[in-house]
């Protein structure tokens, strides 16, 4: 009989909780997107690919990093696949797996080195304000064509 | 102590048990109800804040300038929200709240793991929910290092722990209702276990008075149906051996009034002819002569002792039925000492008149059978004193003789019993203070034997002066 | 000296008591049935009965009654002790008094000659009460003219209560003179013969003019 009434006593204690003082709990990943500037990329000599940052300081969003994409590489030996004359303005959607850019050119205004330059820009900027680096892009041309489907992703990067 | 809170009854034992048991039940499903309810608040409310702040420092930190100064700091401040410190090296935007409240623990935890981390502190009574996290500098390539920015916001619980206090009440204010039900359900569970038991009681009640037909109905297969089982059959064996014990001593009983009845046919004829035999032997030489004396004299003895075995099993079958009428004792004494010719040999000490109800015939069976007995073990002078004490009549025989021994005390009134054996002379049945004892009985009264203070044994026999038929 | 009809199954115990009581100077007459009995008691007319209440056939209380319907002779009957119920019935069927088995002819002797005896006391003339007359010399008992047959011991009470009317006589005292018994007598002997009495000359025997009972003492003869 003692030990009912001790299981009482010993229960009637724990109900009484509420919310209490905790240790440390890990509360997932931090955030993340701070930069001193935008990783642009451009086309050396060789023809391949290079990372050039732009002192910005701050990383800004895709569609301005896209913007000063296509103001080309300015004072350097790096050069641009990208028509000069192009639009500036890139329609920038984000999905969940992916980032769907309506850019305002035909795909064969454009070169692969071309394509390659908007999609690592893009990711890059998408990847550093805290996404995927398993995100992909999806390149919308002016006109129709089966490349408007196609996912791509950065080849420097992934 | 608790002990003497216990209580006694069965159904108080059950009952308080079975609501202990009730409550308790209702108290733990209760608090794992409200364990599992406030955890799941908790959590839920822990996740929100922590998704929101990342959130919101996420929505903000592209724009803000690296490395950041003080306006940039209290956007992001002012981004996340009330309630938040937001550090850069010495850099600092925020309330002094927020940073009081920010353990060393948390700090530790941020700056060393670089993820976001929570910690619940209580402060003034407050419960307070701390997020805090570095924000990261990602390169394109997905690595990321801490970019010394970190942000703490406090999230006050207080909402939080008024719902936790509401679910308990609720719960407990539920267990509370279950108590007067389940009291009631001990009460019918009692009812139902303490019914066989109170019969059982019964049983065993009428089964110790006596009454060996008693036996509780066997229900169900259950412990009690197993204990009613063996207790009946318990009272079933003690019955049949009873029985068959009362068997054997009827038997014998009917033997002895057989046997007895059956000598009186051949003792009618020689107590008829006793006398021509004895009359006869005047004229006989004197061997033949002492023989049909003896006959004779055997003869009367024999007589004797089969009207004392008859009287006897009378008094074994129940049959002995006592005729009352009024008797003077005193006369009845003098009556029953005169017939037998023993009034020189006895002293009587009688008032002039005592009124009895009595059987006439079994009174003087008394008076003949202890007197007879006094002048036979004892010495004289043998003593009879009738006296009257309210309701009762005593009449008492003493004698002057060596009195009682011990080991004969406890049995002057069992049947056939001889104090000495030598003295087989005695012309006694062996069965006359048995049959005065029952004699007495019948009339309701009683007959005791003890020594008297100046020496020789002292029979009193007490009679209700009013004997009832029985 | 009387003629006795002893009537009883066991030939043993009947030879025993022929012997006996012929040594007392009686005439004894055995018979070994009740029908047996019967038959004797119409041929030879005895002065007195002996009956053992066991008998095969026609059974002790049968015998009693049927001499009893036809005649004023005596019977004693032999009972066993303690068996009430034999004594109860045998005196209501018309015995006389009865002797306790196993019988000693002594004492069996003295019950035959007390029965037998008719007389009390010195004759002292008649005595007439309303319409009883008693003879106490030719002892002749009439009612309105009309002689009444009693037994003897039916005469021996009324001649005995009618002695001293108004006088209260216990049982005991009537056992004692009527039956001559001893101290210990069965008072049942003198209710059944009051009753019997009252029977042959009471006009209503539930409330007796001649035989009256006194509550707790015993009877007297009532007329004063």
């Amino acid at each position: 009989m003692r030990r009912i009434w001790t299981a009482a006593l010993l229960l009637l204690a724990l109900a009484g909780c509420g919310v209490q003082p905790s240790e440390v709990a890990d509360g997932g990943r931090a955030p993340t997107g701070v930069a001193s500037g935008v990783t642009l990329y451009f086309v050396d000599a060789e023809g391949g690919l290079v990372p050039q940052l732009r002192e910005t300081d701050r990383l800004g969003s895709i569609s301005e990093a896209l913007s000063l994409l296509f103001t080309g590489p300015g004072h350097s030996e790096l050069s641009t696949d990208i028509p000069e004359e192009a639009p500036r303005q890139v329609v920038v959607t984000a999905r969940p797996d992916r980032i769907e850019l309506r850019v305002p050119l035909a795909f064969d205004e454009l070169t692969r080195t071309g394509i390659d330059q908007i999609v690592c820009t893009a990711l890059g900027v998408h990847v550093q304000s805290g996404g995927s680096t398993d995100t992909t892009a999806v390149l919308q041309f002016t006109q129709t064509t089966a490349e408007s489907k196609v996912e791509r992703s950065c080849p420097l990067t992934g | 102590m608790i002990r003497r809170w216990w209580p006694r009854g069965l159904r108080a034992r059950l009952i308080v048990a079975f609501a202990l048991v009730t409550a308790l039940g209702a108290a733990a499903a209760a608090w794992a109800g409200a364990g599992a309810a406030s955890g799941a608040i908790v959590s839920e409310t822990e996740r929100y804040a922590t998704e929101t702040t990342a959130a919101q420092i996420e929505g903000i930190a592209p724009q803000l300038e690296y490395p950041p100064d003080q306006a940039g700091l209290d956007r992001l401040r002012a981004a996340v929200g009330a309630d938040t410190l937001v550090t850069y090296g010495d850099l600092r935007s925020g309330d002094w709240t927020v940073a009081d409240l920010v353990t060393d623990d948390l700090r530790t935890a941020v700056r060393v793991n670089a993820r976001l981390a929570t910690q619940r502190v209580e402060a003034d009574s407050t419960p307070w929910l701390l997020v805090g996290t570095p924000v990261m500098f990602t390169s394109p390539d997905g690595t990321s290092a801490a970019s010394g920015i970190e942000v703490y916001s406090a999230h006050d619980l207080t909402g939080v722990q008024e719902r936790l206090d509401d679910l308990t009440r609720s719960a407990v204010g539920t267990a509370l209702l279950a108590l007067p039900v389940a009291v009631l359900l001990a009460l019918a569970a009692a009812g139902g276990v303490l019914r066989p038991v109170r019969r059982l009681r019964d049983t065993a009640r009428r089964l110790a008075a006596g009454d060996l037909d008693a036996r509780s109905p066997t229900k169900g297969s259950d412990e009690l149906a197993e204990l009613t089982g063996t207790i009946n059959e318990m009272a079933a064996s003690v019955q049949s051996s009873m029985a068959a014990m009362r068997r054997m001593q009827a038997d014998a009983r009917r033997f002895a009034a057989d046997v007895s009845h059956e000598l009186r046919t051949p003792l009618s004829t020689l107590t008829a002819v006793a006398e021509v035999l004895g009359d006869a032997a005047e004229r006989m030489d004197d061997e033949a002569r002492e023989s049909a004396r003896m006959a004779v004299t055997e003869t009367h003895r024999l007589v004797r002792l089969v009207e004392d075995l008859m009287e006897v099993s009378r008094f074994d079958a129940g049959t002995a039925r006592p005729r009352f009428e009024e008797v003077d004792a005193a006369a009845a004494v003098r009556d029953c000492l005169r017939a037998r010719g023993w009034t020189d040999r006895v002293e009587v000490d009688a008032p002039g008149l005592v009124r009895l109800r009595a059987d006439r015939r079994r009174l003087d069976v008394m008076v003949a059978n202890l007197v007879g007995n006094a002048l036979r073990h004892g010495a004289p002078p043998v003593r009879v004193r009738v006296a009257e004490s309210g309701d009762r009549v005593s009449i008492e025989v003493a004698d002057s003789g060596p009195g009682l021994d011990e080991e004969v005390l406890p049995h002057v009134f069992d049947r056939f019993y001889k104090a000495d054996a030598a003295r087989s002379r005695t012309p006694g049945s062996g069965l006359g203070l048995a049959i005065a004892l029952e004699n007495a009985r019948v009339h309701g009264g009683d007959i005791t034997a003890a020594d008297a203070p100046g020496g020789g044994a002292r029979f009193t026999l007490l009679l209700p002066r009013e004997a009832e038929d029985r | 000296m009387a003629a006795i009809l002893l009537i009883e199954d066991d030939p043993m115990v009947r030879r025993g008591l022929q012997l006996a009581l012929g040594r007392h100077g009686h005439e004894v007459e055995a018979a070994e049935t009740g029908e047996d009995g019967l038959r004797r008691f119409r041929s030879t007319v005895p002065d007195l009965v002996v009956l053992d209440l066991m008998l095969p056939g026609v059974d002790g209380l049968e015998v009693c009654r049927r001499i009893r319907a036809s005649s004023e002779v005596p019977v004693i009957i032999l009972t066993a002790r303690g068996d009430d119920f034999d004594v109860v019935a045998g005196l209501e069927a018309g015995a006389d008094d009865y002797v306790v088995k196993p019988a000693q002819p002594t004492v069996l002797d003295a019950r035959v000659r007390a029965v037998l005896r008719r007389s009390v006391g010195t004759p002292d003339g008649v005595r007439e009460h309303r319409d009883l007359r008693i003879d106490t010399a030719s002892l002749a008992v009439s009612l309105r003219g009309e002689p009444i047959a009693l037994t003897p011991t039916e005469l021996r009470l009324l001649l005995t209560l009618s002695r001293a009317p108004g006088r209260v006589f216990s049982r005991q005292q009537l056992l004692e003179e009527v039956w001559e018994h001893d101290y210990l007598g069965d008072s049942r002997l003198v209710d059944n013969c009051v009753q019997r009495l009252r029977a042959k000359i009471e006009a209503d025997p539930a409330s007796p003019e001649y035989v009256q009972t006194v509550r707790g003492f015993g009877y007297r003869f009532g007329p004063a």
